[in-house]
């Protein structure tokens, strides 16, 4: 048996060279992005990812919207939940480590990279549908611009040059980490230049009808709104009554039924979708709700010096709830529902606002657009509606969707003691990103 | 390729040759003829071994009339006998020698130790045996030099990390490799969710031969890519030729945890909140009775506190939160094995069965296993074997550190308020600050349930007496299940009627192995080759199911779930493929060289960068064996060994050189959404590693030791580097960077006392130097912002960086911390500079939390059949923060139960103390991220103490009983140490990472066992 003893070596030798194969493995549950952004239906994916982006806690989630009112607090409501981040908000003790303000920040870049990547790749989506993807991207980037611009930078002054630092202003997909990706802030003019420009040019490409959606109608609601911040109010009224003249939209008839919805209410005009079967959830019900409705443990407190502002006959006062020992507001009780961002009554109280402040009656008497809500409330019908008037009904209609800290700046006013201007109103740029990108320059007192 | 090497397996089991043969014999003590058990005997120049039975008996081959048999023991001078003609050797030893000469496992094969020119740590299974502890890593504690070991915290079925010579990666893996049987194992933590699980706990230690612990870059290089981070062998017994031999061991015992905090009583409790409520007042200027006020708002949380009644008011305690969340556990272990064999066949079977109640509650381990080596001697030239692992592990599983739920955040709540209501139901919030963790003892469980079977066939063939062919074929199939319910009252369940999931995952890998092997002495050279390839795929999957509203807390699975809230499936890979070679040379067993070679490729790397090559070389003189040392009556061995060599690691995620997008949902609609950016170029992580060694033996080596230095440089560390999140993304792997660790290690084997009285000791000690050389380009820290430990150039891995704290200021109360203001130098302007404002406080090194100095002594002294064995274990040089004191002791700032030494608060002008004025809500000084949190972790701890008596063996007779040993163990029974936690060997397992170590976060504390048992043999 000679042979026995060299074949078995001659073998295995050869087997030496076999198999590299076995190294080319392909990802099971995740595709390159050349294959995501190569057909008409993967770029309306990418799309759709960039609505789950904009709903992120970091962006309309919540936590923007709670810090909005944390910040701006002012005695009315109260944080005593036990998280750092919102603490130190609320507080204004925000340092730049804070994680809301580095969650913020990562997220809405996270959204306007997908909405980049979209607009990059329009030419492979059908011709048909091309100018709403567009559109639907234009208004996604410019929410998060716009979100970005009132927390990192000091409030714009209509008037002025605006050159106070904005955010860095991103057009283009990333694909890789190179010299281009270090950027440096843009000013607060520019940001709203490009925000105004992404809005305007979204209005003329989106159809009036797009389900849950961007639509015409929000892209105009949005510029109304953005106006508004700008103090350009009668841009701001064109836009606002432009929504509501087009009958899109209706007030719904009890103030309570316009929350805790499973679809968008009649008077929706952009919701965050939730539902159980989505990792997303409104962080606002987190926070403001408790534990019997599936919030945390009441972190946040409704006052009484913010009770103290409605009729003692208003429903808006009435939809306040007590639980788990203090007050609560009803807006942000169940879990797993669509949490409203834009709404028509916010439309009627920028056209009342802009009409009194313009001494003009577009759409409608300003008295009919504040009863509008008020009379909704259960309040007697009012006449000879001042700009004060407007402004406390729209704080009660409005209260705790994170309105209040750029209604602060817009009127220039002060909360905890600490001037519309303060840095401590706005958001660090985080640390983690100036360590990222030396480029970026801090904001002041941080 | 596997397929066809478990052919070649196969086709090797058919072949029939012919003519090696067996020699069998004895070794006994020469003085009182006594059988000595477990004696190494090798054949001279060659590989093959075997070792003494518990009668002294061997049975081994040799390949020749030539052959020389190696013969050595612990704590006897080896001896060489020449085989001739004969087919029985009885050996003699006499007293005196030691290790040296005994036979170590390194990579792929097994060698003298005394012709060794790597650093190979060996712990043999007599000292593992016995240990009332849950899994080896633990049993390993203290007992190789440089070789660290840590159980992140107490729970039962925790994960354990070991790190061989310092922390070797900031973003890939840095546990050792670890080889079972020739096997390497997949150390993915494979759990379903939560904590993650020990890789290898369901080993049964009782089933180790011995443990090797291959440290430096030639004994590690032949794992090439994946030895790295140290490479951990674990042989299990095999059975041993002769009579059958059946053992029994059963132990049972108790345990309890090694400390206990001291928190404030209700009269404390209300004395501090009150103090910090009227503190706030004067800061907002408010009056104490104002509805508003601070102290108002105190007052009726005081009285929600205590179930919405006045009964705060006499200050009684309700209830001690920290005894709920704490028990005394109990151990029982039992472990049964039968082996033997004759001339052509070896067996080995063991079967275990064991339950461990944790110190925390409704945490607890039951495991079972079973053990079936097989060997055979097919032909005299063909040899096959068999391992078979089988076990079952369920652990009841409490939450991480950081739920609400987890039993040692009781502490949060306070005394004032009582565990029950009126009607005996568990009070919850908002009656308690936090959710009541003991509602998830009562209403919530969670179980997973581990089942692993590593299965190995081998087949080792020679060709001739020089040349020969080593297969291996493995399967390593690991089940976890995991499933959970909670009830409604629970915090997972208490807003959906009840919550629930059940997740299944598998993960199978496979490993191929085949290694040509050739050894031949020419007169006095010895020469050696191996040749191998090396096959390892590995495939994880996992389904995961998630349901809500149950009709009531009866129902324990999904079945009865009317909401699925959530069902998902995953399923990951990766493969390596290797080729590898090594020689050795010796001359006269004087002069010694090693080199290797390994190529590897991995699946994980970008095309183009996928293969890398790792060589190593090494060389020893043994200048004992030169005549100016033969004969040297003092110093008996001496050999000097120096060693370099590259390894590699790819232990990182999968895919990551890719740009990919994962899918995602909204609105009821699929999504893409972006996962990670590209990096066509990402490749190996290398270690360049230098070691110089000396061994040597004193007084005919019963006085042995080592020493060794050694300096490791890990470069293109795979570095998920912070990108710019303007891009869309936060971090991407990159190859850049570069970490150093470097040591001394020092091992010291003593036979103190050698006869009817032995007193062995063994010490070792081990200094590692990590440090940070470089990160990315213009990088100079890593701070994910939320944790004190941070990557900073210049310092070791996880040091602690943040704002010094600088006291109290005795005028006002206030927390201090120091300026630390830095000209462009870097000099510290105004050394003594203190501020009460805590963002002006400037970034500083505070300490680290890697250890200087880690060591171990052990002690065995026995006399007349009693044996006392004790083993001393400890680290020194480290801080340990406490993470939750933002929330334990941060002054009443909110209205978690304190630390009692927050009553040692300011309190008046002129005060001098450590800890601020107490203020609610508004904090003073509770920033977590401060030295104010930090202290010193060095530890010394008695590990393990053992008092055992072996009955003589001439009383048994003839009842067939061969030996008797009753026992008492004890583990962690003192620890010595200046941490004021709980225990100084901690790091909460929710953030225990590659850079997060030594933080305290609730992590329960170590137990403290006391078992007693007896083994007994047939």
């Amino acid at each position: 048996m000679k042979f026995n003893k060299y074949w078995l070596p001659v073998l295995f030798m050869l087997s030496l060279a076999a198999c590299d194969k076995e190294l080319d493995l392909d990802p099971a549950q995740s595709i390159s992005e050349d294959l995501a952004l190569s057909t008409d239906a993967n770029v309306k994916s990418v799309l759709l990812g960039a609505y789950d982006g904009l709903a992120l806690d970091g962006m309309f989630g919540g936590n923007t919207m709670r810090d909005a009112e944390l910040m701006g607090a002012d005695g009315e409501i109260r944080w005593v939940g036990t998280f750092e981040g919102p603490r130190f908000v609320f507080f204004h003790q925000q340092i730049a480590n804070n994680f809301e303000a580095e969650n913020m920040w990562v997220d809405a870049y996270y959204t306007i990279n997908i909405c980049n990547n979209v607009l990059d790749a329009l030419d492979v989506v059908n011709e048909a549908d091309r100018a709403q993807v567009e559109g639907e991207a234009r208004w996604i980037r410019a929410m998060a611009y716009f979100q970005l611009v009132r927390f990192y930078g000091q409030a714009y002054e209509p008037g002025g040059n605006n050159s106070q630092l904005g955010v860095p202003i991103v057009l283009r997909p990333t694909r890789q980490i190179d010299e281009a990706s270090f950027v440096t802030r843009n000013t607060v003019e520019e940001t709203y230049a490009q925000i105004l420009d992404d809005l305007t040019k979204a209005k003329t490409l989106l159809p009036e009808e797009n389900g849950v959606q961007a639509n015409k109608h929000m892209a105009a609601a949005t510029l109304a709104r953005v106006y508004l911040q700008m103090g350009r109010y009668a841009d701001a009224r064109d836009n606002a009554s432009e929504v509501i003249e087009s009958g899109a939209y209706q007030l719904v008839s009890d103030y309570a039924a316009e929350w805790n919805n499973d679809d968008n209410s009649s008077e929706d005009i952009y919701a965050v979708q939730v539902s159980s079967q989505d990792f997303l959830e409104s962080t606002l019900v987190v926070y403001y709700s408790i534990p019997a409705f599936g919030g945390r443990d009441g972190d946040i407190e409704i006052l009484q010096k913010h009770l103290d502002l409605y009729d003692p006959n208003d429903a808006r006062l009435a939809f306040h709830y007590e639980g788990a020992g203090a007050m609560r507001t009803g807006k942000w009780r169940d879990q797993y529902r669509n949490q409203p961002v834009i709404r028509l009554a916010e439309m009627y109280l920028i056209r009342a606002e802009c009409n009194v402040r313009l001494g003009t009656s577009v759409g409608a008497p300003v008295d009919d657009d504040y009863n509008a809500t008020h009379t909704r409330a259960g309040l007697p019908a009012a006449s000879g509606v001042t700009l004060d008037d407007i402004l406390l009904e729209r704080r009660l209609e409005l209260a705790h969707e994170g309105h209040r800290l750029h209604d602060i700046k817009r009127l220039k006013g002060s909360a905890d003691g600490l001037n519309w201007d303060d840095n401590k109103l706005l958001y660090p740029i985080p640390a983690r990103e100036i360590e990222a990108n030396p480029k970026l320059q801090q904001n002041p007192g941080y | 390729m596997k397929r066809l090497l478990l052919t070649l397996v196969i086709a090797l089991t058919a072949v029939v040759a012919f003519a090696q043969r067996n020699v069998t014999g004895r070794v006994t003590d020469r003085a009182s003829g006594e059988a000595l058990i477990g004696a190494t005997i090798t054949v001279k120049g060659g590989n093959t071994g075997a070792i003494t039975d518990t009668d002294g008996n061997f049975a081994i081959t040799v390949p020749n009339d030539e052959a020389v048999l190696l013969v050595a023991y612990t704590g006897y001078e080896s001896a060489e006998v020449a085989v001739g003609a004969q087919s029985r050797v009885d050996v003699m030893l006499d007293a005196g020698s030691t290790l040296v000469d005994e036979v170590v496992v390194i990579g792929y094969g097994k060698q003298i130790k005394s012709t060794l020119t790597g650093n190979v740590a060996k712990i043999g299974g007599e000292n593992l045996k016995s240990m009332p502890v849950v899994s080896v890593e633990q049993a390993m504690q203290g007992q190789a030099a440089g070789v660290f070991v840590e159980s992140v915290n107490g729970k039962v079925g925790g994960a354990m990390r070991v790190r061989v010579r310092g922390v070797g990666s900031i973003n890939a893996g840095t546990e050792p490799l670890y080889v079972i049987d020739g096997i390497p194992i997949a150390k993915d933590a494979r759990n379903t969710s939560g904590a993650p699980l020990n890789p290898i706990a369901d080993l049964n230690f009782n089933d180790i031969e011995s443990i090797e612990v291959l440290k430096d870059a030639s004994a590690k290089a032949i794992y090439g890519a994946r030895g790295s981070n140290g490479v951990v062998i674990i042989t299990t017994k095999s059975g041993k030729s002769g009579r059958p031999r059946i053992e029994l061991d059963v132990q049972g015992g108790a345990s309890m945890p090694t400390g206990k905090r001291e928190f404030l009583n209700a009269a404390e409790y209300i004395e501090l909140f009150t103090e910090a409520a009227n503190n706030s007042d004067d800061i907002d200027g408010l009056p104490y009775d104002d509805p508003d006020s601070w102290t108002e708002f105190t007052l009726g949380r005081f009285s929600r506190y205590s179930g919405f009644n006045d009964s705060w008011m006499e200050k009684v305690d309700r209830t001690d939160w920290q005894e709920e969340a704490l028990r005394t556990g109990s151990v029982f272990n039992s472990n049964l094995s039968f082996s033997g064999g004759n001339d052509k066949v070896r067996y080995y079977a063991s079967g275990n069965w064991g339950n461990t109640e944790g110190i925390l509650v409704s945490n607890d381990l039951e495991k079972m296993g079973g053990r079936l080596n097989l060997d055979f001697d097919a032909t005299s030239r063909l040899k096959v074997g068999v391992n078979l692992n089988l076990a079952r592990t369920l652990t009841h599983q409490v939450s991480n550190d950081n739920a609400f739920s987890t039993p040692m955040q009781l502490v949060a709540l306070s005394p004032i308020t009582p565990k029950r209501d009126e009607n005996g139901e568990l009070y919850d919030r908002p009656v308690t600050i936090y959710y009541n963790g003991l509602i998830d003892v009562e209403d919530g469980s969670r179980e997973v349930f581990t089942f692993r079977t590593i299965a190995n066939v081998y087949g080792d063939y020679s060709f001739t007496e020089h040349l020969g062919l080593r297969v291996e074929g493995a399967g390593n199939f690991y089940n976890v299940r995991d499933d959970a319910k909670f009830g409604e009252r629970t915090d997972n369940g208490n807003d959906s009627r009840g919550y629930g999931y059940s997740a299944f995952a598998g993960a199978t890998d496979w490993n191929t192995n085949a290694v040509l092997h050739w050894d031949r002495d020419f007169d006095r050279h010895a020469l050696g080759f191996d040749l191998g390839t090396e096959l390892f795929t590995s495939e994880y999957t996992r389904t995961y199911v998630e349901g809500e509203q149950f009709p009531s807390d009866d129902f324990k699975t999904l079945e009865a779930a009317a909401s699925i809230t959530d069902a998902t499936s995953t399923l990951t890979n990766y493969s390596f493929l290797s080729y590898f070679g090594r020689a050795r040379y010796n001359f006269d067993r004087k002069y010694l060289v090693n080199i290797s070679g390994r190529v590897d490729g991995s699946s994980r790397f970008g095309k183009d960068n996928r293969y890398a090559f790792f060589p190593a070389a090494s060389a020893g003189w043994v200048l004992s064996e030169e005549d100016f040392l033969k004969n040297n009556s003092t110093l008996s061995f001496l050999k000097l060994r120096a060693s370099w060599g590259v390894s590699g690691n790819a232990d990182i995620g999968n895919f990551l050189s890719l740009g990919l997008f994962q899918a995602g949902n909204y609105n009821g609609n699929s999504t893409l959404n972006p996962e990670q950016i590209a990096n066509p170029g990402l490749t190996w992580e290398r270690s360049t590693e230098t070691d110089f060694g000396i061994d040597f033996g004193l007084f005919k080596n019963r006085l042995t030791g080592e020493i060794d230095y050694y300096i490791k440089n890990t470069t293109d560390l795979l570095l998920e580097v912070p990108v710019p999140a303007t891009s869309g993304f936060s971090t991407q792997f990159q190859n850049i960077g570069e970490l150093q660790n470097k040591g001394i290690e020092f091992t010291l084997n003593s036979n103190n006392f050698v006869g009817k009285f032995s007193w062995t000791t063994s010490f070792n000690i081990a200094a590692n130097k990590n440090e940070v050389k470089s990160l990315a380009s213009g990088q100079t820290l890593i701070d994910d912002g939320s944790n004190t430990n941070v990557v900073k150039v210049g310092e070791p891995i996880g040091v602690f960086y943040g704002p010094d704290y600088a006291g109290v200021d005795p005028e006002n109360g206030d927390a201090l911390w120091y300026v630390n203001e830095t000209d462009d130098n870097g000099n510290i302007i105004n050394p003594g500079a203190t501020t009460n404002t805590y963002d002006e406080a400037n970034f500083v090194v505070l300490g680290s939390p890697l250890p200087d100095v880690i060591y171990g002594l052990d002690n065995t002294l026995s006399y007349a059949g009693v044996t006392l064995n004790f083993r001393f274990q400890g680290q020194a040089g480290n801080e340990i923060q406490n993470g939750a004191g933002n929330f334990m002791s941060c002054g009443a700032c909110w209205f978690d139960n304190q630390t009692r030494d927050q009553l040692d608060r300011w309190q008046q002008a002129g005060d001098i103390t450590d800890v601020p004025e107490a203020r609610l809500g508004y904090g003073n000084g509770e920033q977590v991220r401060s030295s104010r949190y930090l202290s010193d972790g060095s530890y010394l701890r008695l590990k393990n103490v053992t008092l055992a008596y072996d009955f003589p063996s001439k009383i048994f007779g003839k009842t067939g009983l061969r030996d008797l040993r009753i026992y008492v163990t004890g583990t962690n029974l003192l620890t010595f140490t200046k941490y004021e936690g709980w225990d100084p060997e901690v790091t909460t397992d929710f953030l225990a990472s590659n850079i997060i170590y030594g933080v305290d976060f609730y992590a329960a504390p170590q137990p403290k066992t006391i078992v007693a048992g007896f083994r007994v043999g047939f």
